[in-house]
């Protein structure tokens, strides 16, 4: 008991003296993952707002899949991007396994489903009253869709921010993809592991402090956001 | 040329259908009041004529083009049309960003803020610029989609119940407001009310419809005093409403009798009919004169209602007239109920139907 109390001083102290090692892992979990939310927002916003507009033949089991898909293990989004970039795999050639690229593509696969879902999501809770009313003053359907994801902005907000919160927290794709190497890809979930069955307990806590954090911060955000709403 | 005409235009949700053979034009400059109880059809016609949904059958014209003919066409009439929905709404934005929606998504750009300036004058809230529309009253927020709506000067405004919702100081303004829209800038004006005063006030011509069909149309006067239908007079609350039979008639004078009275009229039908007397028609007297008026019935006062201005007499002849009075004739011809007085009025003041 007294070790893991020792232990958690010691983090702190770790966390107040900005290790450098620390620090290396937080700045890089950072930008794979925000990179990954920017990225996959990028893509899922407007995929979401079409979705959302147009009534087409299997929309709603599209929506059924989509939501499936919130859920999906990361591992098994790590042992499907594995296959598809090993040196044996159709895209082998690009060498993205074991680099950062490669993680945020991992990570904008694994968060895509949620931030799509979820936009859908936010674009359905603006009434249709606001859409008639974005056609009746002359929009283009374009005009219109980007009207709407404006009437969401805060829904969608807090969209991006818990998909951050799933890339951030996600261990499956940064551990198959990533291979948690020393400098290069190792990110907060895979030291945490390395290092606590390593017995390095110190680090660990620290890094489980920051992602903490982080969970706090992103919290508030979307209460804020919610709040707004 | 007619700015909108709705030819042979049918409706249906589902196996509901909501408009039969709806044929309609609409002349550039005129105001139009779409008239009817509620569920009567009179926002769905308004939907079809801004082109956010189409008829099940039938033919939209917008200046006598197909308006349906493909997307952009339908983009493109629409941008000519401004729109007010019944229910106060705003973008979550500031009043500015609402009103310069439609000349930002039209991409115009020169005097915007001029424009915003003067038509926040125009509706009573200058200096409202950066407030967030969202806090607005209802009745702020429905004189904001005005403004928003004419933003873009549009060739042809639709209201829907535009006052619907609003305050009786809020909705004078805004009908003040139309009206001066509609005379000054002769922008076409098509609006829907199930309040028949507001119609005959704001419209030079009114379209009654009822199940989804139009019963009449023409101007307020001839719907009022010459109702088609006995449908028509009822809804518009046309007072002294009979039915009898005519007699005999001769040089276009009728003698219709209606089994405990008879009336005198000016008509040329013949058979079972409707007739009906506007209460300021007639003239009432204590003691039998002699008039010019060609009918001249006794009846009994049955009840007096004071309506505020003038007093409502309800006459019973056999047949129950209702007569309109001041309060200084009240008091001079010394009536109370069970009083015996004579109605006069004109063969021509006598509307049959």
């Amino acid at each position: 008991m007294n070790e893991i109390i020792q232990a958690i001083f010691q983090a702190i102290e770790l966390i107040i003296e900005l290790d450098p090692k620390l620090i290396q892992i937080t700045k890089l979990s950072l930008y794979i993952s925000l990179t990954a939310t920017l990225i996959g927002s990028l893509i899922a916003i407007p995929i979401g707002g079409i979705i959302y507009y147009y009534e087409f033949w299997g929309k709603r089991s599209i929506i059924n899949l989509i939501q499936t898909l919130y859920s999906v293990p990361t591992v098994l989004v790590g042992l499907f991007l594995f296959l598809l970039i090993s040196q044996q795999g159709p895209f082998g050639f690009l060498k993205l396994l074991f680099t950062p690229t490669g993680m945020i593509i991992g990570q904008i696969l694994l968060i895509l489903p949620l931030l799509i879902g979820f936009t859908i999501t936010a674009l359905v809770g603006v009434s249709t009253q606001i859409k008639e009313l974005a056609i009746s003053l002359g929009a283009s359907t374009y005009q219109t869709i980007i009207t709407i994801i404006k009437e969401a902005r805060y829904a969608i907000m807090g969209t991006v921010i818990l998909g951050f919160g799933r890339a951030i927290s996600e261990v499956g794709v940064a551990i198959l993809i990533g291979g948690n190497i020393r400098g290069f890809t190792r990110t907060f979930t895979t030291a945490i592991s390395l290092e606590t069955s390593r017995g390095n307990l110190v680090l660990s806590i620290a890094l489980g402090f920051i992602l903490l954090s982080l969970s706090l911060i992103i919290n508030l955000l979307l209460n804020y956001l919610q709040g707004k709403d | 040329m007619h700015i909108v005409e709705l030819e042979e235009i049918y409706k249906n949700y589902g196996n509901l259908q909501v408009l039969k053979n709806i044929n309609l034009q609409i002349e550039k400059g005129t105001s139009t009041a779409l008239a009817g109880p509620t569920g009567s059809g009179k926002t769905v016609m308004l939907r079809l004529i801004d082109l956010l949904e189409k008829p099940s059958s039938g033919t939209v014209y917008f200046e006598g083009a197909d308006a349906n003919e493909s997307s952009k066409t339908r983009l493109n009439i629409r941008r000519q049309i401004g729109m007010v929905f019944q229910k106060p709404l705003a973008f979550k934005a500031s009043v500015y960003d609402n009103i310069a929606y439609g000349l930002k998504v039209r991409g115009i750009k020169e005097n915007m803020d001029g424009r915003i300036k003067e038509l926040l004058e125009l509706i009573g809230l200058p200096g409202y610029e950066n407030r967030n529309a969202l806090k607005l009253s209802g009745g702020e927020t429905q004189r904001l989609a005005l403004a928003r709506a004419m933003i873009t000067d549009p060739e042809l405004l639709l209201l829907d119940e535009p006052t619907a919702n609003l305050d009786p100081i809020s909705k004078k303004k805004l009908e003040e407001l139309i009206l001066k829209i509609n005379r000054e800038s002769e922008t076409t004006v098509i609006m829907t009310t199930h309040d028949l005063l507001q119609g005959q006030k704001l419209a030079d011509r009114m379209v009654l419809l009822y199940n989804g069909q139009i019963l009449q149309s023409g101007t307020p006067d001839q719907i009022f005093r010459k109702p088609k239908n006995r449908f028509v007079a009822d809804f518009v609350g046309i007072e002294n409403i009979m039915s009898g039979s005519i007699e005999s008639s001769s040089n276009g004078l009728a003698k219709i009798k209606t089994g405990s009275i008879t009336v005198f009229a000016v008509t040329e039908k013949e058979g079972e009919v409707h007739f009906s007397i506007r209460p300021d028609e007639i003239t009432i007297s204590r003691e039998k004169v002699q008039t010019s008026a060609r009918n001249t019935i006794q009846g009994k006062v049955n009840e007096i209602i004071d309506t505020g201005s003038l007093i409502k007499l309800l006459v019973d002849t056999g047949e129950l007239f209702t007569v309109f009075i001041t309060r200084e004739s009240l008091n001079e011809l010394n009536i109370s109920i069970g009083t015996s007085i004579w109605l006069y009025f004109k063969a021509s003041a006598v509307h049959v139907f």
